[in-house]
């Protein structure tokens, strides 16, 4: 791990985890939807991450989003029905360093095809691993039960995914681009 | 929109400076702590938990922070602690065949059913006072060296430590500077009349209206990673050893009170196993 994770996914890492940060502090990261639920855009950087830079790099920014909602939970709560229970880190944290991990196979599946498409394939499975993972420790934690948890995946978790794609494959699609006008730096592939 | 120049000063935490027993602690043995204490707290049974919000609240009060304070949280929470109680009691667990506790039109509460929204409650409030606690002691700065002194062991294994604390570093470093860039962009849509927060449609209208925001945004940050990335590198900066001199004095008996995080985080769950 050592060599392969170099100065450049560390600071990558620390760009998309403060991405994520600031879109969820200034909560310009939910959109809002009907009913006061609201869609949740906090795991597309995670996405990027993996996409990019491979699966390190999303467990680590995915990290990151998990404490900032743990820490949320604490300093600013209130703003939806359950984010009172993500102060308990088996919900906030651990779902999320599953996101980059799955979204980084979907996209390695993908990859070889149209990029932009390989992206929004990692961005439906990053997004529905975060829904999935996240209901399943709250029902398992007893805060909601079974089927509430049933319900809310098919009504915000499947739109969330959509969104996701959209949003990822946007993305992709604009830092290639840049990406391709300036070139990577020099060093980038140095053994450090 | 009215909150658009509070961007630029966004702050995290809660910090409040003082000069007490547990503000003077390295930052190494607030993680600790905080680690030991959320073990139970989150998986423990409920004497265990009861062990940490005791202990939470006695840490609070020494650090000089009202638990009205760190129970804040709680009361805007209430509401949400009856929905959740409300929606348990509505749909029943399958296979649940202990005695009903009360039976009011489609509510029933059974006692299986009564204790697990009591833990939830319980834990949750458990957790909240402990982080409250850590994010009021603990500094921006203390957080990001306090994992790169608590992993230091592991580093003997191969594990890099340092680029991990860096990741933590460039973290804060990054966010006042992306925080910036929100507001310009939203400044620039909102001048163009984009309107986010009340945008009408159905839900990949909305998302869409959001592209304008999330996509710029995400560039630029990648951008700024690659010049930074390339400037460290062209310095010869690594991340492989230690480059940080600030240094921690540790208090009188600091070894013991880290000892005693792993003692009572193996107590709270042997308290737990004897009381069961």
């Amino acid at each position: 791990m050592g060599s392969r994770f170099g100065v450049r996914k560390i600071v990558v890492t620390g760009a998309l985890g403060a991405v994520v940060v600031a879109l969820s502090l200034t909560q310009l990261g939910y959109i809002p939807w009907i009913s006061g639920a609201s869609l949740s855009v906090l795991q597309v950087p995670v996405i990027i991450g993996a996409v990019i830079e491979g699966p390190v790099v999303g467990i680590l920014v995915g990290a990151i989003f998990g404490a900032t909602s743990m820490v949320q939970a604490v300093i600013n709560p209130a703003k939806g029905p359950i984010d009172v229970f993500f102060v308990n880190p088996f919900i906030s944290v651990l779902p999320r360093l599953l996101i980059g991990l799955l979204a980084w196979l979907a996209f390695r599946l993908f990859r070889g095809r149209l990029r932009p498409a390989a992206a929004a394939a990692a961005g439906i499975v990053g997004s529905l691993t975060n829904t999935v993972f996240v209901l399943g420790a709250l029902v398992l934690a007893g805060a909601i039960p079974a089927s509430v948890a049933g319900a809310v995946l098919v009504a915000n978790g499947l739109v969330e995914a959509g969104v996701a794609a959209i949003l990822t494959a946007a993305i992709v699609a604009a830092w290639g681009g840049v990406e391709g006008r300036r070139g990577k730096a020099r060093l980038a592939d140095e053994e450090s | 929109m009215k909150d658009l120049e509070f961007f630029r000063n966004i702050s995290i935490g809660q910090y409040s400076s003082g000069d007490s027993l547990l503000h003077r602690l390295t930052p190494a043995t607030k993680y600790l702590w905080l680690f030991a204490l959320s073990i139970p707290g989150a998986v423990g049974g409920i004497s265990g938990v009861a062990m940490v919000l005791l202990l939470a609240l006695c840490a609070g009060r020494g650090a000089g922070i009202r638990p009205a304070f760190l129970l804040r949280g709680v009361k805007p929470a209430l509401p949400f602690f009856v929905l959740a109680a409300f929606l348990q009691f509505l749909f029943g667990w399958p296979g649940d065949h202990s005695a009903a506790l009360f039976t009011l039109g489609p509510l029933s509460a059974t006692a299986r059913e009564a204790a697990a929204v009591g833990m939830a409650v319980a834990r949750t409030v458990a957790l909240m006072v402990l982080l409250g606690v850590f994010t009021s002691i603990t500094s921006e700065g203390e957080i990001a060296h306090g994992v790169e002194d608590l992993l230091d062991p592991l580093a003997r294994l191969g594990l890099p430590v340092h680029r991990l604390a860096l990741v933590v570093s460039a973290t804060f470093r990054f966010i006042p500077v992306i925080a910036g860039e929100l507001e310009s962009i939203v400044k620039a849509q909102a001048s163009r009349g984009a309107d986010f927060g009340t945008g009408k449609g159905g839900p990949f209208a909305r998302a869409r209206a959001y592209l304008p925001l999330i996509v710029p945004v995400t560039v630029r940050a990648l951008e700024r990673a690659e010049v930074l990335a390339e400037a460290m590198e062209a310095r010869c900066y690594t991340g492989k050893d230690r480059t940080r001199w600030v240094v921690y004095p540790k208090v009188r008996g600091e070894d013991a009170i880290r000892a005693l995080a792993l003692v009572f985080c193996a107590a709270a769950f042997a308290v737990d196993a004897l009381l069961r």
